[in-house]
């Protein structure tokens, strides 16, 4: 008994560093992505600075004298260093504090509202992406310049280039207006959310065509990289079937590379909500974020961006996960 | 794909023709829009018919919401487009070039462009675009081409540095650095030449991506504005419209669709397949 207790304890003591080292590496990309996230909010709050006019004036009556402008900026602090309110701002933003409109509304309770509708249509618009590369990219690859192969390499190619309001004019073309099958507006019900499902069909195809198109390409170049490699060569000659080799042998590998695109199409995605749920009439962040440019209502714009942009910071943070793993585990 | 698909020698000896194939209907769309103006009937801001007036013999396409002739506007709206998304590909193409030729001779410059290429990653396109179109309310299409070439540059930095990072520590290079040669010399003259394919395939992916950044601009009325005739603009302008005069919209929707997939197809066949695996990362 004790004999072993003396075996493991190197081995147990050799675990722990590798689990302190592991938690420090952790802990160095948790850093570097944070600081990378405050440092575009800087960016982002002091180009607001630079704009010409300011909320104040913006969204003035008319009529209204130099002096209740002057009052009105002072109320929403726009007259302090910008130093300080960037501070203030992003100190509160943890907290949920988005900051106050230009109307004087708190941004959070405007977004209350439409967050729940967009986290809807963009998750499952992502979710139906990556079902859908990984299948058609895996497809393809079984037969490397096969007939599929040559047509999900030439549909992939084309898709990815057409912005989402053109597919969504084609989508409204076939399904509304030569069919019948579906609404082309949507309707908002009395809750605040689309009245009915069918009205997420439409806004999800047009941003799941491009997204998957892109990473359709990523997925075929990635499992074309590891067929390249002696060990998925080595299970090919030993005449395994082709789906086991892909499936268990070359998508461990391509994995690292497949969640760095599907982490990029992150940020094409949430652009991509804004244009389609503008053209849908979908009651969405968009809709708010199209009224706050109007408006140059900057604090509604720079809450969306921080929220985007913490968005992706997570996805990023995953891929980070998911390459270190893979790479974990070859090493 | 096998080793053998890899290393097939017939792929490398593909003759030149057959690969300049995929670029002609690029070709012909650009050339074709650039001239559009020509044959156009009516003017791009006379009504011709009622508003969302049904295709006739006066109006092959229709009217548009205010009337306005959807041919004579879709072969006006094409030139501008195109030049911008044109001018963005090259300018961002040359910055990228220098800066990545430059960022794998100086780690920390290159240090400083991988951040910041990682940092304007959490800032999604149409997110950039509304900010710059706030801080420059009059800027419209000048605005969206500055905001386009600076969201684009730190990514395709990034692209030039990765293809250049191996050449930095080849033989030719340190046999130069020995020689006394100066980082410009190095960057122009020995590094430069041997990224032509990268460089091809970034502009071709450049010119795609400009495309789609610019036209989605045009849809959100940030850049171009009435009464211009932008096949984006037009297709928010003629929204309201779809079931009057469909024409209105499916016309320009169409010009902006088949645009955006023949010049992605041609970038994609010029580019090598290294660098196209490269621009893809």
């Amino acid at each position: 008994m004790s004999s072993t207790e003396v075996a493991t304890q190197p081995v147990a003591a050799s675990a722990a560093r590798k689990a302190g080292a592991v938690a420090l590496r952790i802990g160095a990309v948790l850093g570097k992505r944070l600081l990378m996230l405050v440092v575009l909010l800087a960016v982002v709050f002091a180009a607001i600075e630079l704009l010409p006019g300011d909320a104040a004036s913006a969204t003035s009556e008319r009529g209204e004298g130099a002096a209740g402008i002057a009052a009105r900026r002072h109320l929403l602090g726009l007259d302090r260093p910008v130093w300080e309110r960037f501070w203030d701002w992003i100190t509160a933003l943890p907290t949920g504090d988005l900051g106050t409109s230009a109307r004087g509304e708190r941004v959070s309770d405007l977004l209350a509202a439409p967050l729940p509708n967009t986290v809807v249509l963009g998750t499952t618009a992502f979710v139906l992406t990556v079902l859908a590369a990984l299948a058609l990219g895996i497809w393809a690859a079984a037969r490397p310049k096969g007939a599929v192969d040559r047509v999900v390499d030439l549909t992939s190619t084309a898709a990815f280039a057409l912005p989402e309001f053109v597919v969504s004019i084609g989508l409204l073309l076939v399904l509304s207006l030569w069919t019948g099958w579906l609404p082309a507006a949507t309707v908002t019900g009395g809750d605040g959310a689309p009245a009915s499902w069918t009205m997420l069909i439409m806004p999800v195809l047009a941003l799941t065509v491009p997204q998957t198109g892109w990473n359709t390409r990523i997925v075929r170049a990635a499992l074309a990289d590891q067929a390249a490699t002696p060990h998925v060569e080595a299970a090919h000659l030993d005449g395994l079937p082709v789906r086991r080799v892909l499936l268990r042998h070359a998508l461990p590998g391509a994995w690292p590379a497949i969640a760095t695109g599907i982490a990029t199409s992150t940020g094409m995605l949430l652009g991509g909500t804004v244009v389609v749920e503008t053209l849908f009439n979908y009651p969405g962040i968009g809709t708010v974020l199209a009224g706050a440019v109007a408006d140059r209502d900057t604090p509604v714009i720079a809450a969306v961006v921080a929220c985007a942009a913490a968005l992706i910071t997570v996805v990023l943070l995953l891929a980070d996960l998911v390459r270190a793993r893979t790479l974990g585990a070859r090493s | 794909m096998t080793a053998a698909a890899v290393l097939d020698p017939r792929a490398a000896r593909r003759p030149r023709p057959r690969m300049f194939l995929p670029v002609i209907p690029a070709v012909l769309l650009v050339l074709g829009a650039v001239l559009g103006p020509l044959p156009a009937a009516h003017s791009v801001d006379k009504p011709v018919t009622a508003p969302y007036g049904e295709a006739g013999t006066d109006a092959v396409l229709g009217g548009d919401q205010l009337g306005r002739d959807v041919l004579s506007r879709l072969l006006h709206g094409g030139s501008a487009l195109i030049g911008s998304a044109l001018t963005v590909a090259v300018v961002v193409t040359l910055a990228a070039t220098l800066l990545g030729c430059f960022a794998v001779l100086h780690p920390r410059l290159g240090r400083l462009v991988e951040r910041i290429a990682d940092t304007s990653i959490l800032l999604p396109p149409v997110l950039g675009i509304m900010l710059l179109a706030l801080a420059w309310p009059g800027g419209g299409r000048l605005a969206i081409t500055c905001a386009a070439i600076l969201l684009g540059t730190p990514y395709a930095v990034r692209i030039v540095a990765s293809a250049a990072a191996p050449l930095a520590t080849a033989g030719f290079i340190e046999a130069a650095i020995a020689g006394g040669e100066g980082t410009a010399h190095l960057a122009l003259r020995e590094i430069l030449p041997n990224l032509r394919a990268t460089i091809l395939a970034l502009f071709g992916l450049r010119f795609v991506d400009a495309v789609y950044v610019i036209s989605m601009a045009g849809f959100l009325q940030l850049g171009p504005q009435p009464p211009e005739a932008d096949w984006a603009l037009m297709i928010r302008e003629n929204g309201p419209g779809i079931l009057l005069n469909p024409w209105a919209v499916v016309a320009p929707g169409l010009a902006i669709g088949l645009l955006a997939i023949s010049v992605n197809l041609a970038a994609n066949a010029l580019a090598p397949a290294t660098a196209r695996r490269a621009a893809l990362r």
